[in-house]
């Protein structure tokens, strides 16, 4: 059996909604952002081993084939934590995601280096957007263009898993501020006169 | 195409960090769903890709090792 033959891995008819124990949201949270890292890296050895010893070389067959196995594996569990009942609510995230609503989140702790005239360059975007600095749009452009220097090119595939990436971090984010906001409504006075007590699992704009 | 040792051993340092990474998925999946679930069992291929992958590289990363440090042809 060739490497390749390992590479597609079809989850899609397991009985994966069969969740006769319960997975709380917390280890969904953490699944996600372990295999969304892992995907990250996956990619990125993949990508060195191909452009050093060639596509067609074991090794990096063998990266691709792994870089495959986690991105199937991680889209398998965010679907299954967006549809499972034990994860309750998540329905609502979805709908976040198809209405490209942004969640209220703080900055990143460690944003990645820029000069400041590019730091101009997207302040000045996002003003003429109209889009608030946190904006996950502008996030993926950073993305892009950091892999654009890194790199020296992109490609759609390329593109595509950035924004793949950038929509794990839009969900592992709007978890952490849903569970933050049930847990310290206090912490948020601002939320309180807008939203009503039927509609406290709804993070606005 | 050509690729030196130190770059190779800086890709098994990547990857052998990726593999310890992912090695909490199906242990987390096995718990909560039991080892016979079809998630925790594609947990289990996933690792077994990555840890497949990993050992092929150190294998490789040997073979170099003993070339010398300068850039050799990949096989």
């Amino acid at each position: 059996m060739g490497v390749l033959d390992l590479c597609p891995v079809d989850v899609t008819n397991r009985n994966r909604l069969d969740f006769s124990l319960y997975i709380p949201e917390a280890d969904f949270e953490h699944l996600i952002r372990i295999l969304s890292e892992a995907r990250s890296r996956a990619t990125e050895l993949a990508a060195s081993i191909g452009a050093r010893l060639g596509t067609d070389h074991r090794l990096a067959e063998l990266a691709n084939a792994a870089s495959t196995r986690i991105e199937n594996m991680l889209r398998e569990v965010r679907t299954s934590a967006l549809e499972s009942p034990a994860a309750g609510g998540l329905a609502e995230l979805q709908g976040a995601l198809q209405n490209e609503v942004q969640p209220v989140t703080p900055s990143p702790a460690n944003p990645p280096e820029q000069s400041p005239a590019g730091i101009d360059t997207m302040a000045s975007f996002a003003a003429q957007a109209g889009l608030e600095p946190e904006h996950w749009v502008l996030m993926f452009v950073k993305d892009l263009i950091s892999q654009l220097r890194a790199s020296g090119g992109i490609n759609f595939e390329m593109a595509e898993r950035l924004l793949q990436q950038r929509k794990d971090d839009f969900l592992r984010d709007f978890l952490i501020a849903r569970r933050m906001y049930r847990t310290y409504p206090r912490l948020f006075p601002e939320l309180q006169g807008e939203v009503g007590p039927a509609d406290r699992e709804t993070i606005p704009q | 195409m050509t690729i030196d040792a130190r770059e190779l051993n800086e890709l098994t340092r990547k990857a052998t960090e990726l593999m310890s990474e992912t090695a909490d998925v199906p242990r987390i999946l096995r718990n909560r769903l039991g080892e016979q679930h079809q998630l925790a069992q594609a947990a289990d291929e996933m690792l077994g890709s990555i840890e497949s992958f990993v050992r092929e590289l150190r294998c490789f990363d040997i073979s170099s090792q003993s070339t010398g440090s300068g850039p050799f042809e990949g096989s």
